[in-house]
């Protein structure tokens, strides 16, 4: 996935800890570590629009892009 | 309005028929198996029937033990093939009682069910090949080729497709936060 989350970054940088993230975002700590971890598939706008709220800072500052090797839709859909 | 899935609704009591299906099932392929084994033991040891004054009826059947033992053990196949399909259903609805449908194993699970199915119809075109040839007085009704049987095992192969796309979608939602 080219994608790369940021969290790890926007939390050290507000001395915030995933756990108080979760319980402010109202998502599970599993969840946010998914996303954390850059397993996620998808992120919904609600969820965005709540972590740039709690963490104060824009999706981009979340979310980068990092041209690589391509994935087609569906071997990304089957893996 | 019953509930289709989930705890207490028409799956789990579904199960529950399927349940006690599947365990006279397993009570078939166990006395039939048991059958097979003492046919054979008798037609290895014909010494043993010779205390047993057997009726007219099952003289004539004992004197074609080659036929009747490959009857039985037709039957006992074809018991464990209804096993093995009710097995995998039993398992499909306890993903559905737990309110799990597209559960990733249901899929493979409708998959063995299909060829399974397939399978079934073959061996009795099969059993009735090998019964015209051994018994050609008993193998007079030429089977018909079953268009309801066909069809259902297409409807389980395509099934098994739409189960398939249902777990990708739910691992999509899944990964999605």
């Amino acid at each position: 996935m080219p994608i790369r989350v940021q969290l790890d970054r926007v939390l050290f940088e507000r001395r915030m800890s995933l756990t108080e993230l979760a319980d402010r975002v109202g998502v599970t700590i599993a969840n946010l570590s998914i996303l954390k971890t850059g397993k996620a598939r998808a992120v919904r706008f609600t969820t965005l629009a709540a972590l740039c709220r709690e963490l104060d800072c824009q999706p981009g500052d979340l979310l980068t892009y990092e041209a690589g090797p391509s994935e087609a839709p569906d071997e990304a859909g089957d893996s | 309005m019953m509930r289709a899935l989930g705890p207490g609704s028409v799956s789990s009591f579904l199960k529950v028929i399927l349940d006690v299906v599947y365990a006279a099932l397993m009570i078939g392929v166990a006395a039939v198996g048991l059958m097979v084994i003492s046919a054979l033991v008798f037609s290895f040891n014909p010494g043993l029937l010779q205390g047993v004054t057997l009726p007219a009826a099952g003289a004539s059947l004992a004197s074609r033990w080659p036929t009747v033992t490959g009857g039985l053990l037709a039957a006992g196949l074809y018991i464990a093939g209804v096993l093995v399909i009710v097995g995998r259903l039993r398992r499909i609805f306890v993903t559905l009682t737990a309110g799990d449908p597209f559960h990733p194993d249901n899929v493979s699970r409708l998959r063995l069910i299909g060829a399974m199915l397939a399978a079934l119809e073959l061996g009795r075109y099969v059993v009735w090949a090998a019964g015209a040839w051994l018994a050609p007085e008993l193998a007079k009704q030429r089977p018909g080729l079953s268009l309801t049987a066909w069809f259902s095992v297409l409807v389980v192969f395509v099934l098994a497709e739409v189960f398939r796309e249902g777990a990708r979608l739910r691992r999509e939602a899944e990964l999605t936060i």
